[in-house]
């Protein structure tokens, strides 16, 4: 017991001969204005964009605010969630964006628990002893009490490579009459073909997720670390933006709009496939 | 001693609920209650984080400080480090995040943290318990007296706190307050 109260009193005693070194004390370093004006999180993104904090993100506005979600207030924080210095994205375009976005008949909002944003992850793992990038897709869901993240699809070159389905005259087939020969030449397509998914049919993809879990399982893909992330967001009607975290001097740095595209229809899709295929 | 005793007290009983029937969801007023029993934690962390790296603490007494320091974390938090010319994320336990912190190889070690933090807001996982995000910012310099040379950063900090609401019996009666653990910590190198 004695020990115990010696101890807190030197912890007690070490704290105050330690002064001004604490969050908040006498002596922190004062932050000139870079920190406050960056988008510290995506939390912060959200909150922003639908200007759901004050100014300086101290206080967090409800429903029933009287600045909750101000068209004013919102105009001035998005217009600060671009990234100015390297996306160069046009002013024409981010001007039609805010319109749409600032709409007084129906404005509209990004909201965290919504399908219609993921992150991608950029990732490397070992594979059978060798290190290589992976490209994680990652969706929110929701799940028992909350929600969850949960990886949605994997991007993995050396899978790629594997599955090349050959087109054209290089292809093979099992010819129209397989069955009344009861399938025999399935030998020859699996045993003499180095390609065996030519014999699958024109909708068939990969699953790669399938195939990297199923690999992990056996020992050979390893995680090693994380290398970068970025968020997708097709959460505003015909519009998609890229989220990107800039680390860099001034003030417009964090998490801010790297891309934005405005979408014609099928534009979606087509975006989609190039998003997770890495084309 | 006394200062400290009535900071806990008051913290405990600004998120003490008496009522066992409350509702799991929480209101504005009890999540800016738990923002600031979270950002009490985040400052203990800050402080013990200053007192362990600073070249004036005794081994015996840095050791003591980060058995405190290591009490604020859920069980298997982590640190997962990068710099500005390694973007990949190097993992350490807390303790040994602290113990290389303390072995650095410079004669004199200062540590500060900025005057500005950002609190997310929480979300319900999957368990029900909550989980939000504590931003803050730390300046270290180093300087080595031998080779005159001076080495100085700033890092961005994201500290996860996990939020729980518990029970415990005071005087026959089951009262009901919000605990918060801090959990992995995510430290950038920033360019300022």
């Amino acid at each position: 017991m004695r020990k115990l109260i010696l101890s807190v009193f030197l912890l007690i005693f070490t704290l105050e001969m330690a002064p001004g070194q604490g969050l908040y004390s006498p002596g922190s370093p004062k932050d000139d204005g870079r920190f406050a004006a960056s988008t510290k999180q995506v939390n912060q993104f959200f909150r922003r964009f639908n200007a759901e904090e004050s100014v300086d993100g101290s206080q967090r506005y409800y429903n029933g605010d009287a600045l909750f979600r101000d068209r004013e207030l919102r105009g001035k924080f998005i217009s600060i969630l671009f990234d100015n210095e390297t996306s160069g994205i046009s002013n024409e375009l981010k001007k039609e964006f805010m319109t749409e976005v600032l709409s007084e008949v129906m404005p509209q909002y990004i909201n965290f628990h919504r399908e219609g944003w993921f992150a991608e992850v950029q990732s490397i793992f070992t594979y059978r002893g060798k290190r290589e990038n992976v490209t994680l897709f990652l969706k929110i869901q929701p799940e028992g009490l909350g929600y969850e993240w949960v990886i949605d699809k994997v991007v993995f070159q050396p899978f790629k490579e594997i599955f090349n389905k050959p087109q054209g005259e290089s292809k093979g087939f099992l010819h129209p009459l397989s069955h009344e020969l009861g399938f025999m030449n399935l030998r020859k397509a699996f045993q003499d073909s180095d390609t065996p998914e030519a014999f699958t049919p024109k909708e068939y993809q990969p699953d790669y997720l399938t195939l990297f879990l199923y690999e992990m399982k056996r020992g050979n893909i390893k995680f090693e670390t994380i290398m970068d992330v970025k968020f997708h967001f097709f959460q505003i009607n015909n519009w998609y933006f890229e989220l990107n975290q800039f680390n860099r001097p001034g003030f417009n740095t964090g998490w801010l709009i790297s891309n934005l595209v405005k979408l014609k229809p099928g534009d979606k899709e087509t975006l989609l496939r190039y998003i997770y295929d890495q084309k | 001693m006394k200062k400290y005793i009535s900071l806990f007290l008051l913290l405990f009983l600004a998120t003490a609920a008496v009522s066992v029937a409350q509702s799991d969801n929480i209101s504005p007023a009890r999540k800016q209650a738990i923002d600031s029993l979270a950002l009490e934690k985040v400052k203990d962390l800050s402080k013990y984080i200053s007192i362990i790296g600073s070249k004036e603490t005794q081994f015996s007494e840095a050791n003591r400080v980060m058995d405190r320091a290591e009490e604020l974390f859920a069980p298997g938090a982590e640190m997962g480090v990068s710099s500005l010319n390694r973007k990949e994320i190097a993992y350490y336990k807390v303790r040994r995040y602290f113990e290389r912190l303390m072995a650095l190889n410079y004669d004199r070690v200062n540590i500060t943290w900025y005057d500005i933090h950002y609190i997310s807001d929480l979300e319900r996982q999957p368990d029900g318990r909550y989980v939000g995000v504590v931003t803050v910012y730390q300046r270290f310099e180093g300087t080595s007296l031998e080779s005159g040379l001076n080495y100085r950063d700033t890092t961005k900090k994201d500290i996860t706190i996990y939020v729980e609401k518990k029970q415990t019996q005071i005087a026959g009666r089951t009262i009901e307050f919000w605990d918060v653990m801090l959990g992995d910590i995510r430290v950038t190198e920033t360019s300022a």
